[in-house]
């Protein structure tokens, strides 16, 4: 792995049951650099990013993350611990938010720094309430999510993986589940990440925030990458034609 | 960094017609009270035709006044032993449904023969068991020099607790693993996302939230055991059942005894439907908004 790559992903497959889901998935992604994934429904977006942070089983192919690496072959069991301490190096921020309910906002975005990394609960509330107000929401801190809107709960699951420090975030359609009004402020939120030089790798249907922040876009179909390129190449001149299929009535949309 | 959440307007003053919004309130609550007083009136009617039925039928009336006294007395008993066996059976539940949900081999063939043994078998027998069977063993070891043996000689009220709470236990069991499984999968990735291992995801993130979910449950189980217990006046555990059953076979009053004995249970279960009923509504209140 050279200095440049901070996630590097190699002939990564998927299978559910008799599915083929990945087919053989290659690419890296530089430090700082924003990658956003593009793709129909089902064709494996989700499951590529999910596969990096182990919540999907990879089954096989080598993932590297930060330095650390872990290869899977097929057929024999892997090693979970590894996984489970690779999941450190990333942050993840669910469509659906998934922010424990049973916790105020500033619980959330403290637990995982008090139960996994042991830290005692007086160091970590100002660090809560310092990423709580990264994402604006300081007044929010003693609130349960069920008394947030979606947007707010979004930017409060964005603080809880930012507190882990990760090297890396990842977001799987993080707007997807929000009413059209609310979606601004977590992408502001995102954009504001982006140019503080967070490396992020983002699944989105947003085209025009993708067209906006993404460094990279790779575009995934059926399985594999179709193609991989600035921003400027994939909207503007789609080399393959599966990706120009895809982004033609997008385009038409924009034009109106 | 400044992102501040839309803010509409507020609206134009109050509604002019509020007074017909509480009209409307008024008049459903005027007609659920009237319901309500017409089923009470119903249940009153059904209770003096009862009672005027039995007095018909060579009953004793003053027979249950003298010795309403003596069964009312175990009812203490009664809500101790299905207390303490309630109690027990949630810690076997939650033992029995992570070992359930664990996959691991040890813990699944364990809870699972213990499930399967205790649901395919009547309460009755395992009171029995537990209770005139394992004394046997605990004789055969004492003689055989082994002193500890007298650990399986249980009294009446241990025998009882234990076989309430083994049986109930392998029944919640199955509750408390619904209530795991009602936690969606999404708070699971959540908390492994951020690093968690099993055991902390378990204690931080599930449990708290499927409590929530089980506590309606475990009253009725607790509510179900009242009246289960009535089988340990088998052990001659001076409960409700065993006092109603001691004057009813020496005097032959069976009607008359069994129906304090009934009358209590109900009015237990009564009173304990209602509680429960609170306890289920506050428990909603704290999740919404």
């Amino acid at each position: 792995m050279s200095a440049n790559e901070i996630i590097r992903v190699q002939d990564l497959h998927k299978w559910f049951g008799m599915l083929h889901v990945l087919k053989g998935v290659s690419f890296s992604v530089a430090p700082k650099e924003v990658m956003v994934i593009v793709g129909r429904s089902g064709s494996g977006k989700s499951t590529l990013l999910r596969c990096l942070n182990f919540l999907e089983e990879p089954s096989s192919g080598t993932i590297t993350i930060a330095g650390q690496s872990l290869n899977i072959v097929a057929g024999t069991r892997y090693d979970h611990n590894k996984a489970i301490a690779m999941r450190l190096n990333t942050g993840m921020v669910f469509q659906e938010f998934n922010l424990f309910p049973h916790m105020t906002a500033l619980d959330n975005v403290i637990e995982g720094l008090v139960t996994v990394k042991k830290m005692p609960k007086e160091k970590a509330i100002p660090m809560g309430i310092k990423y709580l107000q990264k994402v604006g929401l300081e007044e929010k801190k003693d609130v349960h999510p069920i008394r947030l809107s979606g947007g707010q709960k979004q930017r409060v699951a964005i603080a809880r993986a930012l507190a882990m420090e990760p090297k890396v975030m990842l977001f799987d359609e993080p707007t997807s589940a929000l009413d059209p009004e609310l979606i601004g402020e977590v992408l502001d939120v995102m954009k504001q990440l982006a140019f503080e030089g967070t490396t992020m790798v983002i699944v989105t249907h947003e085209m025009g925030f993708a067209c906006d922040v993404a460094d990279r876009i790779i575009f995934v179909d059926k399985g594999y990458i179709v193609e991989d390129g600035p921003p400027d190449q994939i909207f503007g001149h789609p080399k393959d034609e599966r990706t120009k299929l895809f982004l033609e009535p997008i385009r038409k949309v924009q034009q109106i | 960094m400044a992102v501040e959440t839309l803010k509409f307007p507020g609206g134009p003053g109050p509604d002019p017609d509020m007074d017909m919004g509480q009209l409307l309130v008024a008049q459903q609550r005027r007609e659920r009270l009237i319901l309500a007083i017409k089923i009470a009136i119903v249940w009153v009617l059904l209770i003096i035709f009862l009672t005027l039925a039995l007095l018909q039928f060579n009953f004793d009336p003053r027979y249950v006044f003298e010795h309403f006294n003596f069964v009312f007395l175990g009812l203490g008993t009664t809500i101790g032993v299905s207390l303490a066996s309630v109690a027990f059976a949630t810690i076997l539940a939650l033992l029995g449904a992570v070992a359930r949900l664990s996959g691991n081999s040890i813990a699944l063939g364990i809870s699972g023969f213990y499930i399967s043994i205790i649901r395919g078998t009547p309460l009755l027998i395992q009171i029995y068991i537990i209770y005139n069977g394992l004394p046997q063993i605990g004789t055969a070891l004492i003689n055989k020099g082994i002193p500890q043996g007298d650990l399986f000689i249980l009294t009446a009220i241990q025998s009882g607790i234990l076989a309430l709470s083994l049986n109930y236990g392998a029944y919640m069991t199955e509750i408390f693993r619904a209530g795991i499984q009602s936690i969606s999968g999404g708070q699971r990735e959540a908390a492994e996302s951020i690093g968690m291992n099993r055991t902390q995801i378990l204690r931080r993130v599930i449990l708290p939230q499927a409590v929530r979910v089980i506590i309606p449950d475990i009253a009725n189980q607790f509510i179900a055991m009242q009246k289960d217990s009535a089988l340990v006046s088998f052990m001659g555990i001076w409960e409700m059942t065993y006092r109603a059953n001691r004057f009813a076979r020496q005097d032959s009053k069976f009607m008359e005894m069994f129906v304090i004995a009934a009358t209590l249970y109900w009015l237990l279960t009564i009173v304990s439907s209602w509680l429960e009923g609170r306890l289920e509504r506050r428990m909603r209140h704290g999740y919404e908004r």
